[in-house]
């Protein structure tokens, strides 16, 4: 029979039959596991069943659900910003470049504290005019632990505005800044503030300035603090008082200011510490480097996260506000000079757009000059679609790693977490960021009002979303302990099912009080931004 | 028997091309197109990883309510089932069974139920007529108030507020 000729099998079929199917099971079973169940990533944060005219409903994290209560601590016994310093944690770690224990640290700003409550009476402010440093960390737990309100700017244009606004009594600024701050208190002509200066002067200063002015130094007022700390008494504390006031600019060119309290601080640290993916958590064998400046509230809650999880620390040099040389750029310069401080290989850098995208073009254009590079490219993104990426595959150790390390050195292999803010990040360039850095990167995003994320993504998230208009990758659900809403929404869109676009308001407590808010009754903050909220529950910003 | 290696039949070469192609995809997984955005995703988690729901989770807008506006939502045309109390008004539609047409407080359906909800009644002298003013509600006893204010409570967790009840002539 014709058919029966033509299906005539052999050794070869059995042979080939086995390959076959094994080649199948390989082709089926190889495809590799999500690292986060997509199902979690369609319903992203919680919506309110009602909503008011010209109003989207509130929106809140899914894990922190409808009724649920907000986070506000990291742990049951920090209330104020002094217990974020552990008592039982007695190794030493490094701050940018000083080695120090938390008892010292404590010892350090009780001393700093009497010596300046020998200065200046209760209830007055002190203006930080200082860049980023072990100094400023002193000084500001020093004055969140007294009752005198820290003031903090976000940019040091508003330095002139802000004097005129909220005189303070004393003003702590860098030997390099002082003849700057000098000249704008000289030409007040209001009661001058006393100076206290970090670092060594340089001779030049206005002698005018200098005689009407009382200029002290850091370490003495420390030396001096140090003789009085011991006997002075300790005050109690209330944590829901503002201990700090920080400056910015509003988007119409206004001066705002926003009245934080320790509650908001520690409420801001836990939602940091919650963005982290469970499996890797901070501890202290992490090293932090931040690019977001001190004088920024939630450079401030990052810092003490570092400082809560007994971690190392440090800024990058590009969170220099107050200088008087060039502003440095957000580029991988930047990065690596962070390794060049004594402090141990950064394990999670929390870093602004530029940093990220300057980074990724120098990886793979380095990662380019391997012949492996088409090939490796295709199974990174292969595995981007399954909705898995590892620092860990066959592609990154011929392909990726060389190229991590030619650009970044040391830190390629120590590198866990990217968090990025301060800035939008362009959905094209979300596929290169993950491959090229292969580990989580979170996108977030932060205000000055509030302390802590307002919005940020999933970790594992490697979704690849369309566009819709806007070119801006979204910046996800509300974070933990923060609730949004749009108003100025239109009604007939979100009744046909489209998605609410308006101006975001935000609420909870990581979120400070505006000043000349404090006697309004809902807390909602208005952040001068426009955001839309997509269909599974991510927030994207789109000003 | 020797092997015979006659590649010349049919199920053999099939089988050869067969795992030659899926080598081949395995080795060489589908290329990314150029633009890595894609214009849409699918609206089920299982058809891919990158996916987005069909819609937003329907919320309903916070109104102002008269007598008059409250009247046409008492599920008779199986639609919204309102009621209110108090001036708040609740969306009771989940509990068609006991507010809708047939239920046993199918009164209180579209109407001010604030003071048999108060003094504990579903007869019908305990609602006002659509064209009158609203009940003042001035002559129940501070007990009857507290019960009134209990059934808020209930009706607060239980359904949704979507609205708040006026006079006729208020709007």
């Amino acid at each position: 029979m014709a058919i029966a000729e033509y299906l005539v099998t052999d050794d070869l079929t059995v042979l080939l039959g086995l390959i076959s199917v094994s080649v199948f099971l390989l082709q089926n079973l190889y495809k590799p596991q999500p690292l986060v169940h997509p199902i979690l990533l369609g319903r992203q944060s919680e919506a309110g069943r009602v909503r008011n005219p010209g109003e989207s409903a509130v929106y809140r994290n899914y894990g922190t659900g409808l009724m649920g209560r907000f986070p506000l601590r990291p742990d049951k016994d920090v209330h104020l910003i002094s217990d974020f310093l552990k008592a039982d944690f007695e190794s030493p770690r490094t701050l940018w470049s000083t080695k120090i224990t938390n008892a010292q640290l404590k010892e350090r700003a009780a001393a700093v504290g009497a010596g300046l409550a020998q200065l200046l009476p209760g209830n007055s402010s002190v203006l930080l005019v200082l860049n980023d440093g072990i100094e400023f960390l002193i000084a500001d737990l020093a004055l969140s632990a007294s009752s005198i309100t820290s003031i903090t700017l976000t940019s040091p244009v508003l330095l002139s505005r802000v004097l005129e606004a909220h005189p303070p009594s004393a003003i702590i600024t860098d030997a390099s800044f002082l003849p700057h701050v000098l000249e704008l208190i000289y030409d007040e002509h209001e009661s001058h503030p006393k100076i206290i200066v970090v670092g060594q002067p340089d001779g030049n200063v206005h002698p005018k300035a200098v005689a009407e002015v009382e200029i002290l130094g850091w370490a003495d007022i420390e030396a001096n603090g140090a003789k009085a700390a011991r006997t002075a008494p300790v005050t109690a504390q209330n944590p829901s008082n503002p201990s700090t006031l920080a400056y910015y600019e509003s988007a119409s060119g206004q001066l705002q200011g926003v009245a934080l309290s320790p509650e908001n601080f520690t409420a801001g640290v836990t939602a940091i510490r919650a963005l982290f993916p469970p499996s890797s958590g901070l501890s202290s064998l992490d090293t932090l480097v931040s690019a977001h400046s001190l004088s920024t509230p939630f450079g401030r809650a990052v810092a003490y996260t570092a400082l809560y999880d007994g971690t190392s620390f440090a800024t990058l040099p590009s969170t220099k506000l107050f200088h008087v040389t060039e502003a440095r750029k957000n580029d991988v310069a930047d990065i690596i000079s962070a390794t060049t401080l004594p402090i141990p290989t950064p394990t999670v850098a929390f870093l602004k757009p530029g940093h990220v995208q300057a980074l990724t073009s120098d990886i793979i254009s380095r990662a380019k000059s391997s012949w492996f590079y088409p090939l490796a490219w295709r199974h990174k993104f292969a595995g981007l679609t399954e909705g898995f990426v590892t620092k860990d595959s066959l592609w990154d150790r011929t392909v990726f790693d060389g190229a991590r390390a030619k650009v970044i050195g040391e830190l390629a292999s120590t590198l866990k977490t990217v968090i990025v803010s301060g800035g939008p990040l362009e959905l094209p360039t979300l596929t290169p960021i993950r491959i090229a850095l292969s580990v989580p990167v979170i996108n977030i995003h932060t205000h000055t009002a509030a302390s802590g994320p307002l919005f940020a993504t999933q970790a594992l998230d490697l979704q690849i979303l369309p566009s819709d208009g806007s070119a801006l990758a979204h910046v996800g659900a509300p974070s933990v302990n923060v609730e949004a809403k749009l108003v100025g929404v239109q009604d007939s869109t979100v009744e046909a099912g489209g998605d609410p676009v308006g101006e975001v308001l935000v609420r909870g407590p990581p979120v400070g009080v505006p000043l000349g808010e404090e006697e309004k009754e809902d807390r909602w903050v208005k952040t001068g931004e426009t955001g839309r909220v997509l269909t599974n529950g991510a927030f994207r910003m789109l000003s | 028997m020797p092997l015979s290696l006659d590649l010349g039949t049919p199920v053999n070469t099939a089988l050869l091309i067969y795992i030659l192609y899926s080598v081949q995809k395995i080795i060489f997984p589908p290329a990314p197109d150029l633009s890595t955005v894609p214009r849409t995703v699918p609206t089920e988690f299982k058809h891919g990883y990158s996916w987005m729901p069909k819609s937003h989770p329907p919320t309903v807008l916070f109104r102002t309510y008269t007598p008059r506006t409250l009247e046409p939502f008492n599920g008779l045309d199986g639609g919204r089932i309102l009621l209110a109390i108090n001036g708040v008004v609740f969306d009771v539609t989940a509990g068609r069974n006991f507010y809708g047409p047939d239920g046993m407080y199918g009164n209180f359906a579209g109407r001010d139920a604030s003071r048999g909800m108060a003094k504990q009644s579903f007869d019908v002298e305990m609602l006002t007529p659509v064209d009158q003013p609203l009940d003042k509600l001035e002559d129940l006893k501070p007990d009857e108030i507290e019960n009134m204010k209990g059934w808020i409570d209930h009706f607060s967790n239980k359904y949704i507020i979507c609205g708040k009840l006026v006079e006729n002539d208020a709007v």
